[in-house]
């Protein structure tokens, strides 16, 4: 067969394989893996009633590494033509003179270990106008809830079809595709003499369909409402409750605790020696549930073709696990948790934070709720600058958030403030964790209650 | 006409060479596009081929070359615009992009038959002189040798560092732009930049520390990197905010550094007179031309021009050669910052200014070298006129809302004290409201100096300076513990 100048007709594992093959052997290489996606979306923008901008995009790209004198060389590229999968493997090989021995990954060992079927949500594609008059009704939906909303200034309506593959020269075969919608408002309102103000909401699901854009405007409009009434508050220690949301960020920045290969690298809070030790108060639990059914855009493979698990990373306050690599669970003797990329060096991240209760410790304080406390505090909605102001190997952060200082139940929005504060002592001075867990776009946890906390405000 | 880039049948690429032998088969798509009734189609033809190394401690951890091709199609019917990008550069797949781009404004190909299209201009080739730019960049040997050194430096230097990381990019980029209106230009850009970070450890003690510096341009910017004074710098940084105590929180006058200290104006105000947040309603200084929004001891400017400058660019993305944009004069708005769709929906013209990550964004109104201009004291002048206030010598990232409040971290901060510099602190971060900081920033000193960084919106990262002298703002929020 002549391949040359032919385009691959999809993501075709066998077809890639063969063509695979043959390079290899061309270039005297025995091991080589591949990791490739395809994804084609479509979507809006719209202001004012009208369209905005419409987008739509068809993408490709491949990772291929090559193993050559046990030193791996890795390339990238967007050209999954027969000239760029050529092109790919010379430049694997080149890349491979500069691999780093002492820290070569390999296969994973569960790279053919059977996968938890994920069941594959396509939904049929929709049109351009479809998505247009659904984000318009939104718009107009949003801003008809009150009057002081003059504008959805950011908002989109997306939907996106993935294919994700890896193979490799072993006989490693993984292959899924998935469907996803999202749609964002993001709103402003002003009342005279009073600063703009703005909230957003977020929500995805695996098709347009099963899209809930209603509640997405409803909650968007409440938040915002909630934000009109605004003042500035002291500077010093308060009460905090972070929703759910807010926590997940939090922790989420933080991830390097959970993380393997930043332990390796001397960048984690933690070391080689900190599984066991208690890191957070008794009753808080953190699993990291790629599988989860909630988890919209899960792939049941990671980078390097090992199956998704759920790990308890944090088991009533004690770090329990952490999350891995091939190479990174090599060196800690346990097996892969399917949260790689594919690299060189390979990189590893957390799929979807589950944080819960454990039952079996108790609230240091059971009578703080989000619905009947009374008491000041301050309710923590969402962190902003969470690049800039988290300090993630010293456990540090200091962040402007959105949220309210809340009196005798009355929630009063606050104009601009900071919170700061050390991971381990947050986790540390939880004094409830709340027993409903709340489903985000970003993972699941209920509100937690944390005491003492320093909060920078402008009056 | 196909339904899919992957399921279609092979096809040969055509649009390989990015030269003037393009012109026939893209006036043909933008003629199949006028035709349809489009205002205006313009194309943009990618070919990217970059590199990333990483050196940790002694070793190469990490090296990552990329390559890729695509094509991004706008169309414009009135003030609206739909936008496909694709990774075939086949005749058939940019035929169906500019398909799909049309379909989204309710055009179709043949439809109407109104060609109004007078064909393309001339070939201008940005390029024609850069065209052995990524040959003659440093290759794997010599840039490994480059950033070993600079790690081995590091731990002579100092023993107390616990990670010592360097890394280096190489961007090489080749555009084609051709819009309906006659442009048709070709552009060659090279981007590189070395970052050096460290985690320095004494007991408890531990401090990051990191820079980055960056060229664009320039094929000889790593071989004439100046790693002694970079890693003398860093780690002097370190060892200082080693034992730093963190910041007391509140309202202070302080002194941002220069260089990087220009995040402050970047995010602060450069994102607010960008058109695209006209479009949207969300400037504060949406009718401010010609009216005081800063302390008269401010002027400012966004350019594309200065020689190595990590945000010039000889042309922008969509063919416009850029200009040097005088934003705010002795603290009076003067002019935004636009591109093609800025100029259509707000009537601003356009500055050379149309900016995006690459063929997959549409172009939007970005900043490139954007700096507040020197002033006539010396830095010394400005930390003398506080009490008590704060420094910041060195910044970390920031963002903007989308009403103009701002926020930054503080990498490197010390406390000022009856007019001089006393001990460092860390945890500072700095947040406030665009319009109520600009009339606050009275003094600016005589050192200008600009930094290199990358800034991301809605047409993705881009590579941008951010500079200014030594300013002082009188009153700004702490945030600390």
């Amino acid at each position: 067969m002549n391949y040359i100048n032919k385009k691959i007709d999809g993501l075709n594992p066998e077809l890639l394989h063969q063509i695979l093959d043959k390079y290899s052997k061309q270039s005297k290489i025995v091991k080589w893996d591949l990791g490739a996606s395809s994804s084609r979306d479509i979507s809006v923008q719209v202001q004012h009633g009208k369209a905005k901008q419409l987008k739509g995009s068809q993408r490709n790209s491949m990772t291929l590494r090559v193993w050559n004198n046990n030193k791996v060389g890795i390339t990238s590229t967007s050209d999954l033509t027969i000239e760029g999968i050529k092109k790919a493997m010379q430049g694997a090989i080149e890349a491979s003179f500069f691999g780093n021995e002492k820290d070569s990954p390999d296969f994973s060992s569960l790279a053919k270990a059977p996968l938890k079927e994920i069941k594959s949500n396509t939904s049929h594609e929709h049109g351009i106008d479809e998505l247009l008059i659904l984000l318009t009704d939104a718009e107009k939906k949003l801003i008809e809830t009150h009057k002081s909303i003059d504008s959805v200034p950011y908002n989109g309506l997306n939907e996106s079809y993935m294919e994700r593959i890896y193979i490799n020269s072993d006989g490693a075969n993984r292959y899924m595709k998935l469907s996803q919608a999202s749609i964002y408002l993001y709103a402003k309102a002003q009342e005279e003499n009073r600063k703009p103000r703005s909230a957003g909401g977020i929500k995805i699901n695996t098709n347009l369909e099963k899209l809930d854009i209603d509640s997405c405007i409803n909650e968007t409009s409440n938040k915002l409402i909630s934000h009109l009434n605004y003042k500035s508050i002291e500077t010093k220690k308060y009460l905090i409750c972070f929703t759910p949301d807010a926590f997940l960020q939090l922790i989420s920045a933080f991830s390097s605790m959970f993380n393997a290969r930043s332990i390796i690298d001397g960048v984690s809070l933690m070391n080689e020696d900190s599984i066991g030790q208690q890191v957070a108060v008794k009753n808080l639990n953190i699993n990291d549930e790629g599988l989860h059914p909630k988890n919209i855009g899960a792939f049941s493979f990671d980078g390097e073709g090992t199956p998704t698990q759920d790990i308890k990373l944090i088991k009533s306050g004690v770090l329990t696990n952490l999350i891995h690599s091939e190479a990174t669970a090599r060196q800690f003797g346990v097996k892969p948790t399917g949260h790689a990329g594919l690299g060189a060096k390979v990189s590893v991240s957390p799929d979807w934070l589950v944080v819960g209760k454990c039952k079996n410790n108790l609230d240091k304080d059971h009578n703080l709720t989000i619905k009947n406390t009374l008491k000041e505090y301050i309710l923590i909605d969402e962190l902003s600058a969470l690049h800039s102001g988290v300090k993630a190997s010293q456990g540090s952060f200091s962040l402007p958030f959105d949220g309210w200082i809340v009196n005798d139940g009355k929630r009063t929005s606050i104009d601009a403030a900071t919170v700061a504060g050390d991971i381990l002592k947050i986790l540390n001075s939880i004094i409830k964790i709340e027993d409903e867990q709340i489903v985000t776009h970003q993972g699941i946890s209920p509100h937690i209650w944390v005491e003492d906390v320093s909060i920078t405000g402008e009056a | 006409m196909t339904n899919s880039l992957l399921t279609k049948q092979s096809e040969n690429l055509v649009f390989h060479t990015f030269d003037e032998t393009l012109k026939p088969q893209i006036e043909e798509l933008l003629s199949l596009g006028k035709s349809a009734g489009a205002d205006i189609v313009e194309i943009f033809l990618e070919k990217s081929d970059n590199l990333s190394l990483l050196a940790e401690q002694d070793d190469i951890s990490n090296v990552s070359p990329s390559f890729g091709i695509g094509a991004g199609i706008r169309v414009f019917l009135g003030t609206k615009d739909g936008f496909v990008s694709t990774n075939d550069l086949s005749k058939p797949g940019l035929l169906f992009a500019l398909s799909q781009a049309l379909g989204m404004l309710g055009l179709v190909i043949g439809s109407k038959n109104k060609s109004n299209f007078d064909g393309l201009n001339f070939l201008t080739d940005y390029g024609k002189d850069k065209n052995n730019w990524l040959e003659t960049s440093p290759d794997l040997n010599e840039s490994t040798i480059k950033l070993l050194e600079s790690t081995s430096l590091l731990s002579k230097k100092n023993n107390n560092l616990q990670v010592r990381r360097a890394s280096y990019s190489r961007n090489w980029q080749e555009v084609i732009v051709a819009a309906s209106d006659g442009v048709f230009a070709r552009d060659i850009r090279l981007h590189q930049t070395v970052g050096i970070n460290v985690i320095a450890i004494n007991k408890k003690n531990r401090s990051t520390s990191a820079r980055r510096y960056g060229s664009s341009g320039n094929p000889n910017d790593l071989r004439n990197w100046n790693i002694d004074q970079s890693v003398t710098e860093l780690n002097e940084s370190a060892q200082r905010m080693l034992h730093a105590e963190y910041v007391e929180a509140g309202q202070m006058p302080v002194v941002l550094a220069n260089k990087f200290g220009g995040v402050i104006f970047h995010e602060a105000c450069g994102h607010l007179l960008e058109t695209t947040q006209l479009e949207r309603g969300t400037s504060p200084f949406h009718d401010k031309v010609n009216k005081q929004i800063a302390h008269k001891s401010v002027s400012a400017v966004d350019e594309g021009l200065s020689n190595y400058a990590f945000g010039s660019l000889s042309m922008d993305d969509e063919g416009m050669e850029p200009q040097d944009t005088l934003l705010i004069e002795d603290g009076i708005l003067k002019t935004f910052i636009s591109d093609r769709a800025g100029q259509l929906r707000t009537g601003h013209q356009r500055t050379g200014s149309g900016r995006r990550q690459n063929f997959s964004f549409a172009a939007a109104s970005r900043m490139r070298n954007t700096y507040i201009k020197q002033g006539m004291f010396s830095p010394d002048h400005l930390i003398e006129s506080i009490d008590n206030g704060l420094y910041c010598k060195s910044m970390g990232g920031g963002s903007v809302g989308p009403t103009g409040q701002f926020n930054f971290s503080v990498e490197e901060g010390y406390l000022i004290r009856n007019g001089k510099l006393d001990k460092p602190v860390k945890g500072a971060t700095l947040i406030g409201e665009a319009k109520e900081i600009l009339p606050r920033i009275s003094m600016c000193a005589n050192d200008l100096d600009l930094a290199a960084g990358f800034c991301g919106s809605v047409s993705g990262s881009v590579n941008v300076t951010v500079g200014q002298p030594h300013i002082k703002v009188d009153s700004i929020t702490v945030g600390g513990r």
